[in-house]
């Protein structure tokens, strides 16, 4: 029973990845479909990010007392003055499991 | 874009150094992913899943947050029909990574469709789409996605072997580094209003649906999201 769920999970996940990868499947996209199709990274890793961040045993947790969020702050900061992914999320990381 | 603007390496050396290029390029994700990747494999193992099979879920399915949800779903209990559409409401981001995608990768040979396609996660999205106006170079893309692919699978198998040996790994906040990872890759490309707009809307909206445990909240706080960032964009005349 888990293998099988684990194939047809696999199934559903490549079927997602490949599907408009396919050139016979047919699809033109206008310039407002391109644009909104844009957005969908932000959107969709934001969306599953927030919810660990932001909630702590089932409740809004926005207080200093939150590590999730103290840490996540600091991972913003440190995108946006560096740019760099590795700086990023190491130091963000390695402060996350000192002061966790 | 057409299939004229993909990159054509006529010589293994070219090749190689395509694919080292990609390979550095998803470095740093793939690094921030090793903690998720521990947490990935040692939480099938607490679920009750063998070690083949909690390796296979990394090795086979390949997707981080749908593992994750998938291994909460067994640890329950929950039937097939609800896991398989959960994953389908997981998964649905991809349909938009490969229609984004669509103008580089479906002029490629099958085999090279189905391979970019099999790899094409987050992580890979994040720099095969970055260079908007260069030519797609398959090498690159081939590179990012497969030291990736290896990367996560070496760090499940580590989670696997430390999931059985160490007590509480549960308490040691790994799936902070979901949120590292994600937030290194959204932020840089926060680049216009719209795009600023996108992300703010998707935090309230997903923190909203959580708190609410609202089903498919994750799909509905995207889609609000990218429908009002741009509605936004058309508003005040973003240039793409």
């Amino acid at each position: 029973m888990i293998w099988l769920s684990i194939f047809a999970m696999a199934a559903i996940v490549f079927a997602s990845r490949y599907l408009f990868l396919e050139p016979k499947i047919p699809l033109r996209l206008s310039k407002t479909a391109l644009q909104f199709l844009s957005y969908s990274a932000p959107a969709v890793l934001t969306s599953i990010f927030a919810p660990i961040v932001f909630i702590r045993e089932e409740e809004l947790s926005i207080g200093l007392d939150n590590p999730y969020l103290l840490c996540a702050i600091l991972a913003t900061i440190l995108a946006v003055s560096t740019r760099n992914a590795l700086i990023t999320t190491v130091i963000s990381m390695a402060v996350f499991f000192v002061i966790n | 874009m057409n299939s004229t603007e993909t990159i054509l390496h006529l010589n293994w050396p070219s090749k190689c150094k395509a694919f080292a290029k990609g390979a550095l390029a998803v470095l740093p994700l793939t690094i921030a992913v090793i903690p998720w990747g521990i947490l990935a494999g040692s939480y099938a193992v607490e679920a009750g899943l063998s070690p083949l099979q909690s390796q296979a879920m990394s090795a086979i399915l390949f997707a981080g947050s749908a593992q994750l949800v998938a291994t909460g779903m067994f640890k329950l209990g929950a039937g097939l029909m609800s896991m398989l559409l959960t994953t389908m409401l997981i998964t649905s981001r991809h349909f938009l990574y490969s229609m984004a995608m669509r103008p580089q990768i479906s002029p490629l040979p099958l085999k090279w469709r189905l391979l970019l396609g099999y790899l094409l996660t987050d992580e890979l999205f994040a720099i095969a789409n970055k260079n908007k106006g260069q030519r797609f170079d398959p090498w690159y893309a081939l590179g990012g996605g497969l030291s990736f692919y290896l990367g996560w699978n070496i760090a499940s198998a580590v989670g696997i072997i430390a999931g059985a040996n160490i007590e509480g790994l549960d308490s040691w906040g790994l799936d902070f580094a979901i949120a590292a990872t994600f937030i290194a890759i959204v932020v840089p490309n926060i680049k216009q209003p719209s795009g600023l707009l996108c992300v703010l809307i998707a935090l309230v909206s997903s923190v909203f649906c959580e708190l609410l445990a609202i089903p498919g909240g994750l799909l509905i706080s995207a889609i609000l999201a990218m429908g009002l960032a741009t509605m936004y964009a058309k508003w005040r005349g973003e240039e793409q």
